[in-house]
Parts: C-alpha cells; sequence; structure tokens
C-alpha cells in the first residue's frame, strides 16, 4: 500500500493539508512567514528554530505559529 | 544632573532611569502608540505572542514598537498572558524568548477567570523552571507576603505585585499589604503591576518606596493617551522625588504649621 501523498495537520485549530513527510519548516516557508518572524509548536511543546527542520509532521499533529502582538 | 538620570534602579546589569513600564494594547493606531512611548519616557515596553491566524489584525503596531525601541534603546518585555499553568506558561515563556531574543519574560499565570488574580502555586513553579533556563523572570504576583518570598527564593530578580484587578483602574486596593512589601523586602526591586487607573495611584506607589509601575490600559484608554502618558511619567516622577524626600509622619491632631509667639493679635482678647 502506498504511502498517502498527503495528510492533514491541525494548524491553529484548523485542518491544513501538508505533503506527507513535510518538515515543521517546509510548513512555515510554505505560508510565507520567515523563519524568524514566528515561533512554533507541535503537540504542545515548543519545537526551537534550529529544529524545525528535523521535526517531520505526523497526521493529526497540533502545529501552533505564534508571532509578536500587542501587550499588557 | 537630573532626578531622571541621576536616580538609577537595576535589572540583573541593566540599568534603568525611567520607573514608567508601559503596556502596548488598545491604542487606537500605531502612532498613537509611539507617541505615547515617547512621551512616557519609557525604557522598557510589554509585548505578547498571539496564534498567527488571529494575529492578523496587527495593523503595524509591533513595527512602531520596534521602532520606539530602537529610538529609545528601550527594551522588550514579553508577557504570559492568557496562561492558566505552568506548563503552558513556560512554552510560551521559552517561544517569546525566542522571537524576541531576550531572556526577560514578565510571568503571568492566572489563578481565576474573574479577577485575572494570579495563581501563586503555578507561578511558583513556572519561575522556579524559568529561572533555571536563564531567565530573568518578571512575576506578576499577588501582595501576600510569602508568596513573594517563595518567588525570591526561586530565583526571581524582583517581584510585580497587583495594586487592582488588571485593566480596572482601581488604584491600589490594599496599601497595607503593600507597604508591608515593601518594609519586610526592603532591598528588593518591587513594581507595582496592573489596577493603576489614575497618575494620582502611580505617584502613591512610588511615594510607598515601591520602585516602578506597569500600566497599559490607564494609557491606552485614556481621550489622549499621549496626554495621559506625559501626565503618568509626571506623577512617577513627582512619586519618586517624593519618596527620596521623605514624606512627613501623619499626626492624629492638628500640629500648627505657623510658629506662633505669644497673642497673634496686636488688640489682645475683647474685654
Amino acid at each position: 500500500m502506498n504511502a498517502p501523498a498527503s495528510i492533514i495537520v491541525s494548524l491553529d485549530g484548523q485542518a491544513h493539508a501538508v505533503p506527507a513527510g513535510c518538515s515543521l519548516a517546509a510548513l512555515v516557508a510554505s505560508l510565507q512567514h520567515q523563519p524568524a518572524a514566528v515561533t512554533t509548536a507541535v503537540n504542545g511543546g515548543f519545537v526551537p528554530r534550529d529544529q524545525r527542520e528535523r521535526c517531520v509532521l505526523n497526521e493529526g499533529d497540533a502545529v501552533l505559529l505564534f508571532q509578536p502582538i500587542v501587550g499588557g | 544632573m537630573t532626578q531622571a538620570s541621576s536616580d538609577t534602579w537595576q535589572v540583573g546589569d541593566v540599568v534603568l532611569s525611567s520607573r514608567f513600564l508601559l503596556g502596548t494594547a488598545g491604542y487606537p493606531s500605531p502612532q498613537v502608540l509611539g507617541d505615547a512611548i515617547v512621551a512616557s519616557g519609557t525604557q522598557v515596553v510589554t509585548v505578547g505572542l498571539k496564534r498567527t491566524l488571529a494575529a492578523a489584525g496587527d495593523n503595524g503596531h509591533v513595527a512602531m514598537i520596534r521602532r520606539c525601541m530602537q529610538q529609545q534603546g528601550a527594551r522588550l518585555l514579553p508577557n504570559t498572558a492568557g496562561c492558566r499553568t505552568a506548563r503552558e506558561a513556560v512554552q510560551l515563556a521559552q517561544m517569546a524568548r525566542e522571537l524576541y531574543d531576550t531572556p526577560w519574560i514578565k510571568l503571568e499565570v492566572v489563578g481565576d477567570e474573574h479577577t485575572l488574580q494570579p495563581d501563586p502555586f503555578e507561578l511558583l513553579q513556572a519561575a522556579t523552571q524559568l529561572v533555571r533556563e536563564g531567565f530573568t523572570v518578571f512575576p506578576y504576583c499577588t501582595d501576600d507576603l510569602v508568596s513573594c518570598r517563595r518567588l525570591l527564593d526561586a530565583g526571581c530578580p524582583l517581584l510585580m505585585p497587583w495594586g487592582a484587578p488588571i485593566g480596572s483602574g482601581q488604584g491600589l486596593l490594599n496599601p497595607f499589604a503593600l507597604r508591608t512589601l515593601r518594609e519586610r523586602l526592603p532591598d528588593t526591586v518591587l513594581i507595582v503591576d496592573a489596577g493603576i487607573g489614575a497618575p494620582s495611584h502611580a505617584a502613591l506607589a512610588l511615594e510607598m518606596g515601591y520602585d516602578a509601575v506597569l500600566l497599559n490600559s490607564a494609557v491606552a484608554q485614556a481621550r489622549n493617551p499621549v496626554a495621559m502618558a506625559q501626565a503618568f511619567r509626571l506623577a512617577i516622577e513627582a512619586g519618586r522625588g517624593a519618596w527620596r524626600a521623605g514624606v512627613m509622619a501623619k499626626q492624629d491632631f492638628a500640629v500648627a504649621s505657623t510658629p506662633v509667639g505669644g497673642d497673634p493679635f496686636l488688640l489682645g482678647p475683647a474685654a
């Protein structure tokens, strides 16, 4: 049985299709974000910028991207 | 030399002269925010993190903050707003450090939805771990002396007790507890965070010996935020000046201020 061409991950709570074997770094790039413009977490755990390339996404992974915002 | 340049305080090795830490949320426009930052004279502004999808409407506020920070040589203090557990707060702090490239973190772990009161237990747990990881933790805490001591024991270099619930503008609701903290922790940097609504509240905090205040809504929600930032700046400087000068002790009875020798009336009492 062939591996699926794409998988579904949860991106900021919304279903999002990515190629099977897609890394977190590739997902960030596909969303047009500069690597340093966002910070990332997968399944509730922080994934540092230098580990995104090695972080291969799996079906159903919950990916969160954070960016700077005003705050008190 | 002015008071502002000669009277400094420190967070670790960082020397600061402004005692006004300013929040950046809720301003009507990036330009007003930028002008308020300049008018405040602040050297520390707070920022946050938000999911990218939810943050789509930033409209240039963060870019304005960064521009002002560069111009004023000031620092960013990211927060962990919205966290309810130590685990959440630690994760968010790690992300904030990467995103803003600073070890400074305003640690917020809320334990009650109605008052947004800090959870002292989760806060201590998160602070302990973050200090171990090299963070400089600014804990948003209650005014409870014992839990404050625990935070210092954990390695927090300062404390940020609340004056009143976040955004309430009620001022210093428990002056006794705040005075007690000041008296019992005389060498600790203390910053009143949250609840300040008027410049007089900020002045009172400084008159009590607090080292600084952190506020947001009182400026952002003013009819004229830039003018209000300036008003707070002056009040904070006045309050600090009063603390250094020594506020007189209260008396239970009137004490005549005019030195009168003998009978002040030339004609004396009526016959």
